[in-house]
Parts: structure tokens; sequence; C-alpha cells
């Protein structure tokens, strides 16, 4: 049975601060256990909370990223649940009036751009960390144990409504929203050091359905590969379920990365009482339009507009979405090319294939130091131009990564230009076929391949670097 | 020459400037007191001796130096087990922190720190601040010193107590809903709840975070105003607290007092009604214009407490689960754990808020509970304003009674928030309000008046206060818990 | 309305374990409270905005620097269980 889905995304993302949202301990990626902890993000009795003012300038900023409308009353709530990670057993979330509401992200699934509307963008604090010991699993450990080093870290939580309609699109959106907080400067967003979490919501509507079908909670997905399995694995399971009529219980599932299936958790029907009421700690916050103007003074350049401004310099929208959403290093040397090289797509093929695939076999993941748009440019133009051939070309970037040099003087000092010239070129052509009658008779009688053998001889005669395919070309027209 | 017997902080500090005594001296002399009263009042949970002679000592050098000392230098005051003072324990008179040590200093104790005061020891309370007559201690009650027979009133009864017998020159105490302008009232001494955010209260085990605030309790409004000095203005690490000028009032013969009506009807014993009128009429002796003012929600003040100190104090306790500090239960989860360390580490009282604040919460009925209480509490918060554009000061009784035995308010918990209705008007309104002795009843229980201001005339206010006193000159102490064995 | 309140789902939610005497004096405690708290709800109010503070201020902000905190020996020192730097407590099932 054909099933429409529908994903609705909830994404966590840490910020990067100094300091905790709600205390002033450090934001840091550390080992040890409970070692950036005070009163108050280890929720011990007579602690207050804080708001971080960085937090909150930051989430300001994604909220007008996504084109949010921003709150003028910004309050907090309490959101109440027994946990213990959760040092206060409340964390201190948004409620009724979160930062941002009604924005949207372009994205780009398989080669279309698209729209996704945000339904809101909260500002609230991370939990502990629980380690779950003796069984491995959640189910069969024997005790748990706490690391409060997290706890308080800023959290920036952004809910999708429920309108995207497959997996690609689901990563895709992830890809899109990653990238655009790395931009803004708010997150590092390692996905492997849990920066940004997410969680998808799905359900499925069968062709007459008007209405949603019932949403089921998928967590743990750890990597964009997860997700996109998750995804289409869940809808298949509640697509079969569909089909045999049986009934699609409203729950969380875990995504078993080893069993490559979403698991029933305990199954709580229905959603939690969470009892939030405004946080009595922290006085309303009066986000004026001064405040958001500071904010947005020198706003960055969003993803898309940088899209958008490759698509118009001659980059299909492929393209510019993959070097949107490459390494920083990757992309700035990507402009500066650009000013240096005519031909942009030119810039575009040698940056993201030969370098990288170079780069890679060195095990190098930043960017080489001499390397800049103005001597990789020189580089491309001379190949560009046909001054040197493309391995030559790719000899001279190998070159290149190790030292800084002029490509075009060390082209010319290790007589690697090619001679171009056509007259030059034909004399030479001339010369080789009056040798070789025989073979120009065959070629003429069909033997195309025959045109390499000619080629090389010519090479061999030429005390110069000739440039094979122009080469070729000529014989090619003297032999028609 | 100063006699060290019964002295007031300001007394104390002419003492030790013209060396009549010394700091030690003083402090010796205070935990001499301490240990003749103990025994039949129970109002300190624990002494600190050592540590107190060990800063009395340093301030007699600083006084030796060059006999510049700051006002609190070397005063002896207690501060109520509900405040974290940093190595020591902090009960908050409950069994789930019976084994707590304190990490850290609240703001109040540090500031306190600073100006030399010298920490007699930690007072008791009512189990989380929650109770009128320290009845609701998990470590048993503290006794009035002027009829061990009769409650000293609550939640800051021990803070009360000490300063009614003298084992401490003041107190810190907090109030929510009256908790220390009433036991100050029970007990003949001097209770001052500041504006909502003038003091800090970060370190002050949260009851009910909208409504807590720390103050002074002392012999005299003059001592209060000293104490508060050292412990009110900003502090960063509290988001509540008031970067905000002051703003001040008559404080003589010309300021307009009113009574408020609502708190001198029903549910107001008699003595206490005339006990007030008393003062009044000496008010307007003194050529004070004294009016009748109405403030209807005060009606209502009690329902609306009760919902919106619970709700807070749901959330505010749920942070007790055994996990990181306090007491734990064992259990085969973690959820076990928690629900077993909090049904044996919490007291009836606590148990019956906590519960009742949670239902407030609860969804579907939010609504008519909670979210009508705060709309409510926006009234009481404007009636007040209306009513303060005519008069500067309100006076009104602080308590319905004088102590009640105990024993007599437990039969059904309604009877004792009752208590609260002359005090629960200022906790909602952020306002200050004093509450200062002004005589005795047939009983030996001392009666008491309360004065109330508008937000930020914290100054004013004890100024008045002690303008007031001075012509009421209520000068007597207990002398019943003597006789006791 | 009092008299739908189901006192052992509160009890869940707070987290507390009550045994069956508890649960029908507490039941009954707030029974009373709440039929007297009931007149507050039958009061017509408008609506107004809510303020968290009493006196209405709104809130500053604190600047993103670093301060000390607590050490790990202070942080862990009043922990009922412990072991290697963690704090210990039985299985949290999610």
């Amino acid at each position: 049975m054909k099933v429409y889905p529908t994903i609705g995304m909830e994404t966590h993302v840490e910020l990067k601060t100094e300091s905790k949202m709600f205390c002033a301990c450090k934001v840091e990626e550390t080992e040890s256990p409970n070692t950036n902890l005070c009163p108050t993000c280890l929720g011990l009795p007579g602690s207050l909370p804080v708001p971080n003012k960085k937090a909150i300038e930051m989430i300001t900023l994604l909220g007008i990223s996504l084109d949010c409308e921003i709150t003028k009353n910004g309050m907090f709530h309490r959101k109440n649940y027994f946990y213990p990670d959760l040092p206060k057993n409340y964390q201190i979330s948004q409620f009724d009036f979160p930062i941002g509401v009604n924005g949207k992200l372009q994205i780009v699934s398989e080669n279309e751009l698209s729209d996704i509307e945000i339904e809101r963008v909260h500002m609230e604090e991370d939990t502990g960390k629980s380690i779950h010991a003796g069984g491995g699993r959640i189910d069969t450990a024997e005790y748990t144990l706490l690391d409060f080093n997290r706890s308080g870290i800023p959290l920036v939580e952004i809910v999708t409504k429920p309108v995207i309609s497959n997996a690609k699109q689901a990563v895709s959106y992830i890809e899109e929203l990653r990238q655009l907080v790395i931009d803004i400067d708010i997150s590092h967003a390692k996905l492997e050091l849990g920066n940004l979490r997410f969680d998808a919501n799905i359900s499925v509507a069968s062709k007459d359905e008007k209405e949603l079908g019932v949403k089921v909670e998928i967590k743990n997905m750890n990597s964009l590969k997860s997700l996109e399995r998750a995804i289409d694995y869940e809808i298949e399971r509640q697509g079969d379920l569909k089909e045999k009529n049986e009934k699609i219980v409203q729950e969380t599932r875990h995504w078993d990365e080893k069993l490559e299936k979403t698991i029933s958790m305990r199954t709580k029907e229905g959603s939690a009482d969470y009892r939030y009421f405004s946080d009595p700690d922290i006085p309303n916050m009066n986000l004026t339009k001064d405040f958001i103007d500071s904010v947005v003074k020198n706003p960055p350049e969003l993803p898309k507009d940088r899209r958008e401004r490759y698509v118009a310099s001659g980059l299909s929208l492929e393209e510019a979405s993959h070097i949107v959403k490459s390494d920083k290093w990757v992309r700035e040397l990507f402009e500066d090319m650009k000013i240096n090289v005519e031909n942009i797509r030119s810039a575009y093929l040698w940056v993201t294939g030969e370098l990288l695939g170079q780069l890679r076999k060195l095990n190098i993941e930043n960017k080489p130091e001499h390397l800049r748009g103005d001597n990789f440019g020189e580089l491309i133009s001379l190949v560009d131009e046909g001054e040197v051939s493309s391995s030559t070309g790719k000899e001279i970037l190998s070159e290149l990564i190790q030292r800084d040099f002029s490509p075009k003087d060390y082209a010319e000092s290790n007589n690697l230009i090619q001679e171009n010239s056509e007259e030059y070129i034909n004399n030479l052509i001339l010369k080789v076929l009056d040798s070789h009658h025989e073979i120009v008779e065959r070629i003429k009688l069909g033997e195309d391949k025959l045109v390499g053998f000619l080629v090389g001889e010519v090479m061999k005669e030429s005390s110069a670097s000739l440039n094979p395919s122009l080469v070729r070309e000529l014989i090619a027209k003297e032999t028609k | 020459m100063v006699e060290i017997n019964n002295i007031t902080i300001k007394k104390a500090h002419e003492g030790l400037k013209d060396k009549s005594f010394s700091s030690l001296e003083l402090t010796e002399e205070i935990f001499k007191v301490a240990a003749n009263s103990e025994s039949v009042l129970h109002a300190h949970l624990v002494l600190m001796h050592d540590e107190a002679v060990k800063k009395a000592k340093e301030t007699d050098s600083r006084i030796a130096k060059d006999g510049m000392i700051g006002e609190l230098d070397g005063i002896p005051l207690s501060i109520k087990d509900n405040m974290n003072l940093k190595g020591y324990g902090t009960t908050c008179s409950s069994k789930i922190l019976s084994n707590y040590i304190s990490p850290y200093d609240a703001t109040v104790v540090k500031r306190l720190r600073e100006n030399g005061t010298i920490f007699v020891g930690k007072t008791n309370l009512d189990e989380f601040a929650m109770g009128s007559s320290t009845e609701n201690s998990a470590y048993g009650p503290t006794k009035n010193p002027w009829d061990p027979d009769c409650v000293p009133g609550g939640s800051s009864g021990g803070s009360a107590a000490v300063v009614s017998v003298g084992s401490a020159l003041g107190s810190l105490g907090s109030d929510t809903g009256g908790s220390i302008r009433q036991p100050a009232s029970f007990c003949g001494v001097v209770g001052f709840k500041p504006t909502y955010g003038t003091v800090s209260r970060f370190g002050l085990i949260a009851f009910a975070s909208s409504l807590d605030q720390i103050g002074p309790i002392t012999k005299t409004s003059e001592d209060a105003k000293i104490i508060y000095n050292a412990i009110s203005g900003y502090d960063s690490k509290d988001a509540t607290s008031l970067n905000l000028k002051s703003a001040s009032l008559p404080e003589d013969s010309s300021a307009k007092v009113g009574i408020v009506k609502e708190l001198m009807g029903e549910g107001i014993a008699d003595d206490v009604k005339s006990e007030v009128e008393r003062v009044i009429k000496i008010l307007e002796e003194e050529g004070h214009q004294v009016s009748e003012v109405s403030l209807p929600m005060t009606k209502m003040a009690i329902s609306i407490y009760y919902l919106i100190a619970p709700a807070e104090c749901s959330a505010n306790l749920a942070r007790f689960d055994g996990v990181r500090f306090g007491l734990r239960k064992d259990g085969n989860t973690s959820y076990e754990m928690s629900d077993k360390t909090r049904a044996e580490g919490f007291g009836d009282e606590v148990k019956r808020r906590i519960l009742l604040g949670t239902y407030a919460l609860s969804a579907g009925y939010y609504d008519a509970y909670y979210g009508q209480a705060l709309k409510a509490r926006n009234q009481v918060v404007n009636e007040f304003k209306e009513v303060f554009k005519s008069v500067d000061y309100l006076i009104s009784p602080t308590t319905p009674s004088t102590a009640f035995k105990f024993g007599e308010k437990t039969t059904n918990p309604l009877e004792m928030y009752m208590s609260d209705l002359c005090t629960i008007p200022a906790n909602l309104a952020g306002l200050p309000a004093i509450s200062i002795p002004t005589g005795i009843d047939d009983n030996g229980m001392p009666f008491s008046i309360q004065l109330m201001s508008p937000e930020l005339t914290d100054i004013s206010l004890l100024n008045f206060s002690s303008y007031i006193e001075k012509i009421i000159a209520f000068d007597q102490v207990p002398s019943k818990w003597r006789k006791e064995p | 309305m009092p008299e739908d309140f189901d006192i052992q789902e509160i009890a869940k939610l707070a987290s507390i374990e009550l045994n069956k005497d508890e649960l029908k004096r507490l039941h009954k405690e707030l029974e009373i409270i709440l039929e007297h708290v009931e007149a507050l709800s039958n009061i017509k109010l408008g609506d107004s905005d809510i303020t968290i503070h009493p006196l209405g201020i709104d809130l500053t902000l604190r600047d993103d620097k670093v301060e000390e905190g607590l050490s790990h020996d202070e942080s862990i020192s009043n922990a009922p269980d412990r072991k290697d730097g963690y704090f210990k407590v039985p299985p949290s099932m999610d």
C-alpha cells in the first residue's frame, strides 16, 4: 500500500558560548567527570539561574536567520519531570513565548529547492550525561553513573512543522541547518560530539486520508546515515501496519544501529504532564528593537544566499550546494579563487575534486598553508588557457601543496609550457605525416585509433611541450 | 560604659568601640545565654562556638589596631537553617537534608562575613520554611521564651526566640507569607521583611521563589536597619535582585497612615484589635492623619498564596531526590530510590504542599488554580498601588492572635494557614513590611503591630518604625523560660 | 471539582511514595484546602499580562564570562554514592 509520510524534525543545537546558560561555569568538552560545576548547574539547594546574554544573542540571530518572528516578551518556563541527569528535576526551557516562531529554512533535496517551515525556536539548558553500566543497554544496566559537566550548557531547540515528506529531505534539512549554525558562528555543530542532535516525528497516511496519522517519535539517530535509514525503516513499518489494518501506537521508539530497526521504548501512551509554569527566578526578557538591531548589525552570509550567489555566477545548483556545505577553508579558498579565475566551474572542480582528492591521499584535513587564491588561481588559468596540460597541472598542484611559488614561473623554468602555436605544430605534423604515409591512408579508411600513434610521434618530434588535445585536433583535420 | 546584658546591636557596637568590653567577652556572654536557654527553648540546631571565638579574636585585633570597626564587626548573629553557610550543615529542619554540608555561602552570609559578623549558630524552623509555629521541624519544636507552652511562631521560630532571650544580638530569618514577622510578633521582637528583590536569595533554600525574602529579626528597628544595610543590594547571582534606587517617605508626624479595614474585622481577636487601636490613638495624638483604607482582595489573599506558594515549592523541592546530596533510600531503579527517599525524608506539611502545588499545575487544572491565582495576585498589587496614593504607611495587626499553644492549630491545615492572614498580602505585592512589639496581653504574651509601605521605601519604613518604637517604648523581656527545669 | 483529583496520580508526578493510609489522609486534607480556594476560581478576573517579578522588572542578562565554581571534590562531597568521580545511582530506566 502506498503511504504518504509526514515528517517533522526536532533538533537540539549546543551553543558555543564560553559559559553555561544559567551560570558562569565553563562550557568544555572534557573527559574528567564533574569538573565544571557550581551550585546552579549541579542543582544544589539555594542556587539560582541567571541567563547568558551571548546565548540569547545567538538564538536571536538564529531566529532572524530563519525568518522567524522574534518575540518581544521572552519568558522562561519550568518543564517538570524527574530524571537523575536533570539536577533540579525540572529543565528551564520556553513554553508559550519561544524566542522565534513561524520561520523557514531553504533546503536543496534531490536537486530541488524548497522551504521547510519552522514552527518554533526556543532556548533551554542541556542535561547531564548518564552512563548505564553493567548491561550495555538501558534495560539491562546494573547502575547508572552521572556526569553533570554538560548540565546547563545552552541548547537551542528548533522544531519544524510536519512538512518534510521523505528521508532524503530530512537529511538535507539537517545538513542545511547544520551549515547555517556553523556559518552564523553559534555552534561547532559536530554530530559526533553531540553538538547537534535530532529526533524525527513520523506519521503516514493513505491516499484518501485527509488527517495526519498517528505520530511516532524516533530517537537515538547519531548520524545522517542512521537518520535516513531510520526514517525509511519507520515509514515501511508503519506502512505495513496500515496495510494489515493494525494499530499504530503513538510512542517513542529508539533506532537500533546494529539491528537496523526502530525499537519500542517503555510505552507511555499519550504525552507526559510537564506542568509548565513561568520560572519565578527569571524576570521577563524584554527583547528591544535596539537589542535585535545590535544582534544583526553585521549579519553573516547565510548558506542560501551564498548558494544563490554561486548559482548566479555560473555553478549548477548541485555544485553550489556542495561547496556551501564544505568546510569553511574550502569555501573560502574557492571564494578567493573566483576572483582570480575566469571559469568558476573550473575553480569549483579543481578545489573540490583534484585538491581534496590529493589532500585525502596525504591524510591532510586542513588548508595547506601556502595555497591561496592567487597562486592556485594562476595554476588553473595556465591549464584552462592550454598553456600546460591538465596532467602537468595536477603535478604542479602537488608541489604547490608543499611549498609556495608562482606556477607560471615554475612551468616556464621547467619547460612545461605547452607550445600552442598552430603554425609550429602544423609544421611538425606535416613532417610526421610525410614519413608515415601508410598510416595516414589507414586513418583515412577509418582506423581512427592510429591517430594516437601519430600524436605520440608529433610529441616526440617537438622540443617544447605540446598540448596533446590540440595536436590530435590538428592531425584529425589533416587526415580527414 | 555599656552593660553587656541584653543589649542591642547598636549599643554593642558602641561598647566595642569604647572598649567597655571585648568582642571575645561579648561573644562568650552570648554563648552563656545560649547554654542556659537551649535546653528549654531548642532554638538553635547547631552552635558554632569555636568558629565564633576565632572570629571574635579577629575583631579584637582589628579594634586594637585602630579602633575603626564597622557596625556589625564582632556582633554575634544567628542564621536560620535554610541559608547555606559553607562548611556547615544546612538542614532546613528536614530529615532529607540531615547530612548535607553546604559547599558554598549564601550571598547574605558572605556579606555578613565581610562585615566581620560572628555567627552564633543555625536556628530551628518549620521544615523547609513551611509553617507558622515551628511545630513542623523534624528536629523538634522551639519553645516561646514568653511561655514555653506556646509556639514561638514560624517558620523562623528559632531566629525569633534567640533574639528574644539574647542568645544572639540579631538573626536572619526568611519570610514567604509572614515567616519573619509572625514569629517576631509572637516573641516580642522586631521582624522586617524587605521589598522583594532588595536582598539576594542566592543561597537561601527556596520555598516559593516569587515570595521568599531574607530579613533581620532584632530587638529594635534601628538594629534591623543596620543588618539590612549590610545584606541588601544588587547581586548578579540572583536574577530577581533589584538594581533600583530607593524611594523615601515622610518619617515623622507628617506621615499619613492608613488602617486596613479588612484586617481589622473578622478573624482577628478582640484584644489584638484593641491593641492596634491603642497604637493608632497614640499616632493620632502625635498629629498623624489616620484614615481607613480598603484592600478588598485581601479576603482572597490566603487562597492566592496557598496556590502560588505550593506550586512554586513543588518544583523547588523536586531536586531533593537522593541523587547528588542528602538522604537516600535505596531502590531497584532511580525512580524507586527517589520515590522512597522523598516519602521518608519529607514531613507531612511539606508533602501536603508539594501535592497541592503539583495538582494546581497539572494539566487541565492550571487555568482554574495557578493561572487564576497569578491574575488575582496582579489585582492585589494594583490595590496596594491605589491605596498608597493617599497614605504613606499602612497599619494592621501582624497576627490574628497572640502566640497560641502547641497543638492548638494542628487539627486541620487550614486553621494554621489562617494565621498568615495579615502578613501574606505584603509578600504577594512584594512590599516591605515590619512587625514591632507594642505591649503584653493578659496572659503575658506580646502584642505587636505591622507597618507596610510602598516598594523600595525600606529605609523610610525602618526609620518610621523606629520613631514609633520610641513613642511606644516597649521594653519588656521574657522571663518565664528561665523558670523551666 | 475538588472531588475528582487522583491523589495517587499526583503523588506519582511528585515522586513521593505514599502508603494507603497516607493517601487517604492526604486526599481528605487536600480536599479541605481545595474547597477553600474554590472561591478564588469562581471570581471573574480579566486577562492581564503575566509578570514574573512582583515589581515587574525586566531581566538583566549576564555577560558570557567564565568564573570559578566548585572543585571536583566539593561537587561530589555530598554524594550518597559515587564511583570514579561520577555520581552513582540505581539504573535509571528511560
